[in-house]
């Protein structure tokens, strides 16, 4: 971005209504629990395959295996494509499966854990996620923020704008002035990436693990290429949205805490000055 | 509550997760708490009626996609001496009973269900852990039984009780399901698998095969089907053995 001629004085700008922040702390919260039940979900068989079935003996990509599950400490085995790893000691909790039979887990699971339970809230809560994208996707689409605040401009596309969008990023360099007021080029990639094509994936493939659903709509299997495909998506695509909230909070304390807290949190949002340290 | 499933040797680097879904899981005891998953699951139900079609069905998959192998799930022999004896004499004295709210209870020997018009399908089975195998699948409809048993009026659900006991409370295996589920056409009560006789492991001598619902919706071991207007007279009265002893979702269409 070219420096502006006249600094910018410091200014208030309201930058996010209403809806944003309300989906925004709610998505927040949502994906929170989201996240936990759904790990725990994905610990009780840490194997993922890649097609339609996918049980002990079938082929995985990814796997957790484990011998002398009888030991306090069982000696683990992380599979990932072909590589393999010993992950004695970081991965790998044993618990009797009530039949006689232990499962291995990735990690210890809560001492009174009701595994059922894990599931329910987890269905409870893909609701509110489910629920709120199609009408948060409406909202901004209807209140032409995503054409204001989302779609790349042009100037935002031209190569030496993101070479330095690029270069400021690496440098973790605050934006300020008149470029502070807009997202940049990876800001808007990001959260275009998490609210058309991440939540979407997960909606759809979570939709595509149910038996009623896909009676409904059996193109979900061949969408995803299988059940256990679908399954395997679920758990790519959360892994990246958990990837986009480290580095969106990461990001947030390099843009500053404070202005960025208040302004998800009141809407206002402070432009500093164009030189100010 | 009884404790589910003892653990031991706990250690992992996602004890942190472990430690929050800890106060979830206590939370699922409060009762406003249980109500909330108790309603989500309701919606769940009601949402998927709407946009699923009645007897919409679960795809059927060529024999060429059969499961090498289908792992064995939850009880794998029922203990105790009234299995044992069924088992030595094939069960030939035993009968499956359909009772409750019908006009006409039956008890029929294994031979008589076999006399039926059968059905057989290649169906993907979902446990909930996450795990899929396809199995072939060949039993009688549930929905031609209550033809022969006709239904009285107030007739809601069909309760599936088991053989086999659970040792983790000593209680029999039970599920249920709705009517809705319980005459769909791929809803089946299977004395075949893959082309032989249900194995033992499987659930012999009768398993559910409720296509369009989740793993443990499948009970094994059937021993005889009740039909009721309401749960709560049953087990715990949450429906099935999982939803009272472990918080188990009832509807698990999804």
């Amino acid at each position: 971005m070219q420096p502006q001629q006249d600094p910018v004085e410091r200014q208030i700008d309201y930058r996010h209504p209403l809806p944003v922040r309300v989906w925004h702390w709610a998505n927040a919260a949502v994906l929170a629990v989201l996240l936990m039940t759904g790990l725990l979900i994905f610990d009780i068989h840490p194997h993922l395959y890649w097609g339609d079935e996918g049980h002990e003996g079938v082929p995985a990509f990814l796997s957790l295996s484990g011998t002398h599950l009888d030991r306090d400490v069982p000696q683990t085995e992380l599979q990932i494509g072909s590589h393999r790893w010993d992950v004695t000691g970081i991965l790998g909790s044993v618990i009797d499966d009530g039949f006689g039979g232990k499962y291995l887990l990735a990690a210890a699971a809560p001492a009174d854990w009701q595994f059922g339970a894990t599931r329910g809230w987890h269905f409870a809560f893909a609701w509110m996620l489910g629920l709120s994208l199609p009408l948060y996707g409406l909202y901004l689409i209807g209140s032409g923020r995503l054409t204001k605040m989302l779609l790349p401009t042009r100037g935002d596309l031209e190569l030496r704008s993101i070479a330095s969008e690029f270069w400021q990023h690496l440098r973790l360099k605050r934006a300020r002035g008149e470029s502070a007021r807009h997202y940049n080029l990876l800001q808007k990639a990001s959260y275009l990436a998490v609210i058309f094509v991440l939540i979407p994936t997960l909606v759809l493939s979570g939709l595509t693990m149910s038996n009623a659903m896909t009676a409904a709509f059996p193109d979900l299997i061949a969408l995803f290429g299988g059940r256990q495909s679908a399954r395997s998506m679920h758990f790519i695509a959360a892994m990246l949205l958990v990837s986009f909230v480290l580095v969106h909070v990461f990001q947030v304390f390099v843009a500053g805490f404070f202005n960025m807290m208040r302004s998800m949190i009141t809407g206002r949002f402070v432009v500093d000055r164009e030189d100010s340290a | 509550m009884t404790e589910l499933i003892s653990r031991r040797a706990l250690l992992g680097s996602l004890a942190a997760t472990g430690t929050l879904l800890a106060g979830c899981s206590r939370l699922d005891d409060k009762t406003p708490f249980r109500q909330l998953l108790g309603a989500a699951d309701g919606f769940t139900m009601h949402a998927q009626r709407l946009i699923v079609a009645k007897r919409a069905l679960v795809r059927e998959l060529p024999l060429a996609q059969l499961s090498a192998t289908f792992p064995m799930n939850g009880t794998t022999l029922p203990k105790g001496d009234y299995y044992a004896r069924l088992l030595e004499t094939e069960f030939r004295g035993w009968k499956l009973r359909v009772h409750g709210l019908v006009d006409r209870p039956l008890a029929l020997t294994l031979a008589q269900l076999q006399s039926l018009p059968a059905r057989t399908q290649i169906t993907m089975h979902n446990c909930d852990e996450g795990w899929s195998a396809v199995g072939q699948w060949t039993g009688v409809q549930l929905a031609r039984l209550f033809a022969l048993s006709g239904l009285k009026p107030g007739a809601r659900y069909a309760v599936f009780h088991c053989l086999d006991k659970l040792d983790l409370d000593g209680n029999y295996y039970y599920e249920s399901i709705d009517l809705q589920d319980a005459l769909h056409p791929q809803t089946i009560l299977a004395y075949g698998m893959n082309g032989r006789q249900l194995p033992v492991g499987y659930g012999a001598p009768l398993r559910l095969r409720v296509e369009t619902q989740i793993g443990y919706k499948n009970a094994k071991y059937v021993d005889r089907v009740e039909v009721v207007d309401r749960l709560d007279a049953i087990g715990k009265g949450r429906g099935g053995w999982w939803e009272d002893f472990d918080n188990a979702v009832w509807y698990a269409g999804q």
